[in-house]
């Protein structure tokens, strides 16, 4: 979990995690220099959950600061999945998941779905009665599990990316062919809040394009690559339409 | 006097970049998105800057010559894509340093067409959103 000012969600994300006692959790924390209060945060957390681990550094951007997570993965680390710092982890998510990798022991790859929503009751870890929600297989780390082998394999995020360095890392997954099950159940709650920083418009969609362009590339370099047809889809509503 | 051919881009769906000369055209409407081949995101780069068309004839790239009938055939395809529209403006001139990358390009004039990505494109998470709240632009159907 990377973390960058989050002092107002990063709890409940957490809470999110340690609640899922029904599976072995290593929960790796990296601040990226936050100004705020994250880190004291992080650790109010710590006290009671000997499974979070918390690294420091100075502000080096998102990409960097999931590179330093996945360098902190222990060796006996048999699968690794990704939470942002104001997302929320639906519980039981992650044994459903392991479940999928023991019946097939082949399998390199799971990844749900994902539901935006705009209010969350961080009492409860669920979207507020008020809030709009939408269901999709977007582009989200969290929405996978990994196993050890595919990480290992898939290697760093590039750090090329101020943004957009999950979408570029899940491509480059896909690309290969890994062998993978997609799963009909939501895995997480995306925040959407005024500090996304997915709504700065014009990088976003500089850092989106490129990763387009730096997947053709490597298509086109290594035709036995992929294109990664029929994973990402709008689920729900069924009823939206573009504006 | 000789009719100019301007285009310009279609739609504000319409959104591209080029990296390291190679051109990616996203249209955000349809979740469609488009690369070329090396000479081809050279005329794109021109053709959407909105060089005349016909200005491009006769020039060298893709280890040949640019004809007629080939580049009508390219620009007929971006328009029905489209990714580009006439346009009444008056024609811009052809960069001298885009005349030089054009002429060092090696493949003939193309535009490749992938849909893979659309259903993500369209909702999540690159398009404008609402303010304040960070909401994707899509409305309930009536």
């Amino acid at each position: 979990m990377p973390v960058y000012n989050r002092e107002r969600y990063v709890v409940s994300a957490l809470r999110s995690l340690v609640r899922q006692r029904d599976v072995d959790l290593d929960i790796i924390v990296i601040d990226d220099g936050s100004t705020d209060g994250s880190a004291e945060a992080v650790r109010s957390m710590m006290r009671e959950t000997p499974c979070i681990r918390l690294f420091r550094q100075a502000n080096m951007g998102v990409a960097r600061a999931r590179n330093a997570g996945l360098r902190q993965l222990p060796p006996e680390a048999g699968f690794v999945s990704f939470l942002d710092s104001d997302d929320i982890s639906l519980a039981g998510r992650f044994k459903r998941d392991l479940a999928c990798f023991m019946a097939d022991p082949r399998l390199e790859l799971t990844y749900s779905l994902m539901t935006l929503a705009d209010r969350i009751d961080d009492e409860r870890l669920e979207p507020a009665a008020d809030s709009r929600t939408m269901t999709l297989r977007g582009i989200s780390l969290s929405a996978a599990v990994f196993s050890r082998g595919l990480v290992d394999r898939t290697g760093q995020f590039d750090e090329d990316f101020e943004q957009a360095e999950d979408t570029d890392y899940l491509l480059r997954v896909f690309e290969t062919g890994p062998n993978y099950e997609l799963l009909d159940a939501v895995a997480i709650y995306y925040r959407r809040h005024a500090g996304n920083v997915t709504r700065e418009h014009s990088g976003r969609v500089r850092n989106h394009l490129r990763a387009i362009h730096k997947s053709m590339r490597r298509r086109k370099a290594d035709p036995s690559l992929h294109e990664v047809q029929g994973i990402f889809e709008l689920k729900g509503p069924a009823n939206w339409q573009m504006l | 006097m000789r009719h100019a051919n301007v285009y310009t881009i279609a739609s504000k769906d319409i959104v591209f970049e080029s990296f390291d000369g190679e051109a990616v055209v996203l249209d955000l409407s349809s979740g469609k998105y488009f690369g070329f081949s090396d000479s081809g995101s050279r005329i794109w780069q021109a053709l959407s800057s909105g060089v005349d068309a016909q200005a491009l004839i006769g020039l060298t790239a893709g280890a040949s010559t640019i004809g007629p009938a080939e580049l009508d055939g390219f620009v007929s395809q971006l328009v029905e894509l489209r990714l580009l529209t006439r346009s009444d403006a008056p024609a811009q001139p052809l960069p001298g340093d885009l005349l030089a990358a054009l002429a060092a390009t090696s493949e003939p004039l193309n535009v490749s067409v992938h849909d893979d990505l659309a259903d993500l494109i369209i909702v999540d998470p690159i398009h404008e959103v609402e303010e304040p709240l960070g909401w994707p632009a899509v409305k309930q159907a009536s």
